[in-house]
């Protein structure tokens, strides 16, 4: 039998999830900001681990269900962000999102 | 202060360290030393958590594939392999915006249940009967996204040559 | 459950993923003439309509129809969570999604037939569609997110799909970067209300409404969601993307989006904040957090929406009036549009929700042709200026005839379907009465300012003297030069006959609105009363 607070947990998502939201403001480099996105994501998946593990409703066990799916999805989200900045570097030479300026902003 | 709330601090200090390591280190190999250290220390709370199989999975997901992945991306994205990220302003606007997010979040933290509380624990087959019964559709959503990812992926980093 | 109950209410879905595998097979047996994947497409997209026409209770198409009509607005069972529900609002986007697919895919059908990326353009599009139909039928936070990623991973690579050309490719990296920050801000909210509420699903979620003991928990959840799916619809403080990814997608690519995936968001938000819109007790009493006591969810979230949609069409309009280039004002416009449907939401009401998901129809219809128009325009060789089209109504006065109608519906000229949704949503948030009011007179003010940059572009076509050498002659004039000219004046069967279709629509519907202003009231009013 664990037993442990549940206030603890929220502040370390909200933490990361700081962290990435602040990285995915100042970062330039698309590997960098890949991480922002997966350090949030990760504060997310979190998040639903302990609410499942301290249940205010009846479907607990969704939460974790739902971190199966969503760690599945992040992976792929990760290959196919990978695939274009791939494909960006062999036509540009940079993965700089500040050096890419074909666009205005 | 029990043994599991000792190890959870240790470990949400861990996690916070490292996760802002990854951003602000300087050359990249190191970022990604930094973000794994963060994935398999998220594992070790899943295992704290009471829910082993999603430990597992992060353990293999992202330490392992996502983490080989990123590796894979900045070797050949760079022509030389220890590049520096470049130099970027950090303004004002960021870190409020983020510390307004902290400080939101954290603000919600008083009103759930201070005491310590038991934690529901799952056994892995009521977790596959639930993913595989009436949650089925979020996999079969799943699937759709991969089909979407791979096709789409694998058409776009293929040496055109036809 | 046997696997036919559990099939039928996908039919529409199953032909999409039929028509996905199909053309991604093809591709490995190197066929990859576009005459084959598009018309593979297009025929799909046309079962798709027929289809989700017939389960709406169309008369002539009864018999395709695959939903027993009640389970069609049925509320769920008591205790039971399920991740979809056939609503007829739901059906009545479905069949707004496919028509947009179905013209663009009818539309890329005229680009060269020996196209490199054809099949994936059109794989990537069906499956974007699939994604968007099921976003109409969600009713499970989870589910609806998904369905979301569907959508958006599919229109990542879509835009890339050419593959050779940096600027889509890198209007491609700035939409994935957005989209991926948009998902993370989704997730998190909804990992918030997960916690909250203890489930996922947004009939509990609503059902429970007020009653929970985590005010905080409930509003910082919403908040996370609220910027996540705005990011989505382009709404004012999340918008600055769009225009880039807009203007740097292949042309048909952009018609998609605009047109359709966008719509796709609007849905998302009627499913989530439709909700906390209509609760109107306090949330909560607790004595900690920022929000301590009690809050007023209703009338907090009328005036954030309010505010938010007054920003976005005004700000889209103001910006739309300094453009030079044709993609980019419509980018701005589209972006001004989207305030005026989330009047709809603002208000909650179901007349209200009916004239947003008119505007959602005439958007869809008037976006998709008139990028088309500007996808036609640019293979005949003109430029993308908006000086560029001087002398277009008279050189082809068709092509002008049709694009000038699309842009009159857009500024809401009557006997064009445009006006008739704006008269729809104005008079609804007119009835709510209120502040609401407001929401109606910015509305009223922010069209009559569109009128300008629209007939920027009438006047250029019509009024302007035609540039010396003409641009889209010159190639025909020169010859030997430029791909052998199209059928139907360069454009080819497939744009003309979309274009043509869609112009036909406009006027059809500005009309005689009773076709589709009925059973879009009836739905909204359903799906309104389904949570009350």
């Amino acid at each position: 039998m664990t037993e442990l607070a549940l206030t603890g947990f929220l502040g370390l998502s909200a933490a990361l999830v700081g962290i990435g939201i602040f990285g995915i403001l100042t970062r330039r480099n698309f590997i960098l900001l890949l991480i922002s996105v997966e350090i949030a994501m990760n504060a997310a998946i979190l998040n639903f681990v302990y609410f499942a593990a301290f249940p205010s409703g009846t479907h607990g066990l969704s939460g974790q269900a739902i971190t199966v799916v969503l760690i599945g999805f992040a992976a792929t989200e990760v290959a196919v962000g990978l695939a274009i900045v791939l494909a960006l570097n062999r036509l540009k030479g940079t993965i700089n999102v500040a050096r890419a300026t074909e666009l205005k902003l | 202060m029990s043994l599991e709330e000792l190890a959870f601090l240790a470990l949400a200090l861990v996690a916070i360290a490292t996760a802002a390591a990854a951003l602000l280190v300087r050359e990249l190999v190191h970022t990604i030393l930094w973000i794994a250290i963060f994935f398999v220390d998220l594992s070790a709370i899943y295992f704290l958590l009471d829910a082993p199989f999603l430990g597992v999975l992060q353990l293999g997901v992202y330490a392992g594939a996502v983490t080989i992945l990123l590796l894979f991306g900045i070797m050949t994205t760079r022509k030389r392999i220890f590049s520096r990220e470049s130099a970027t302003g950090i303004g004002p606007v960021p870190v409020a915006l983020a510390l307004v997010t902290f400080v939101f979040l954290v603000s919600a933290l008083g009103e759930l249940p201070p005491s310590t509380s038991t934690i529901a624990t799952y056994d892995p087959t009521a977790l596959s009967e639930n993913l595989f019964g009436p949650n089925g559709p979020w996999l079969l959503l799943l699937g759709l996204i991969m089909l979407a990812g791979v096709a789409g992926a694998i058409y776009l980093v293929r040496e055109g040559r036809e | 459950m046997t696997f036919s109950s559990f099939a039928a209410p996908f039919a529409p879905e199953i032909v999409l993923l039929a028509g996905t595998l199909l053309i991604f097979a093809l591709d490995v047996l190197k066929v990859r003439r576009i005459e084959i994947t598009g018309g593979i497409a297009v025929a799909a997209t046309l079962a798709g309509i027929a289809l989700v026409v017939a389960d709406l209770g169309f008369a002539p198409l009864a018999f395709l129809a695959t939903i027993p009509a009640a389970q069609i607005d049925a509320l769920p069972a008591a205790g039971a969570a399920p991740l979809y529900a056939v609503t007829s609002l739901g059906l009545v986007f479905q069949a707004i999604f496919l028509l947009a697919a179905f013209f663009v895919a009818l539309g890329s059908t005229s680009r060269p037939s020996d196209e490199r990326g054809a099949s994936i353009f059109f794989g990537l599009l069906l499956l974007a569609t699939l994604g968007m139909l099921l976003v109409a039928i969600a009713s499970d936070l989870i589910f609806l997110l998904l369905a979301i990623e569907v959508t958006s991973i599919a229109s990542y690579l879509m835009v890339a799909y050419t593959r050779t050309d940096a600027r889509g490719v890198e209007a491609a990296m700035k939409f994935f970067i957005i989209g991926a920050l948009s998902t993370v801000l989704s997730f998190f909210g909804a990992s918030l209300l997960f916690g909250a509420y203890g489930t996922t699903n947004l009939y509990l979620i609503r059902a429970a409404g007020t009653a929970v003991g985590y005010p905080t928990l409930v509003l910082l959840g919403y908040g996370f969601l609220f910027a996540g799916l705005a990011f989505k619809v382009t709404l004012v403080p999340f918008h600055a993307w769009a225009v880039d990814v807009y203007d740097g997608a292949p042309h048909d690519v952009s018609a998609f989006l605009a047109g359709g995936t966008k719509k796709m968001g609007i849905f998302a938000f009627f499913l989530v904040f439709l909700g906390p819109v209509l609760a109107v007790d306090a949330v909560g009493q607790s004595g900690y957090g920022l929000f301590g006591g009690s809050l007023a969810l209703g009338p907090s979230f009328q005036l954030a929406l309010g505010v938010i949609a007054v920003l976005t069409m005004s700000v889209g309009n103001a910006l739309a009036l300094l453009q030079k280039e044709m993609k980019r004002m419509l980018a701005y416009s589209s972006i001004s549009q989207a305030g005026y449907m989330m009047i709809g939401i603002t208000i909650g009401s179901a007349p209200a929700l009916g004239g947003a998901t008119l505007q959602v129809l005439a958007h869809a219809l008037m976006k998709t042709g008139a990028f088309l128009v500007v996808s036609a325009v640019a293979a005949l060789g003109v430029g993308p200026l908006i000086e560029d089209y001087r002398g277009l109504g008279t050189r082809r006065p068709l092509l002008g005839a049709a694009f000038a109608l699309m842009l009159l519906s857009l500024a809401g000229v009557p006997l064009t379907i445009g006006f008739v949704s704006k008269f729809v949503l104005f008079s609804a948030a007119v009835r709510a009465q209120g502040w609401f009011l407001w929401l109606a007179v910015a509305g009223l003010l922010n069209s009559a300012i569109s009128v300008f940059y629209y007939a920027r572009v009438l006047k250029a076509m019509y009024f302007d003297p035609s540039p010396v050498p003409d641009p889209a002659l010159a190639g025909a004039v020169v010859g030997g030069a430029g791909p052998p000219a199209l059928p139907v004046g360069g454009l080819g069967y497939g744009r003309a006959a979309a274009i043509a279709l869609i112009a036909g629509l406009i006027v059809l519907f500005g009309i005689d609105p009773q076709l589709v202003l009925g059973p879009i009231q009836a739905a909204a009013y359903h799906f309104v009363a389904a949570g009350a």
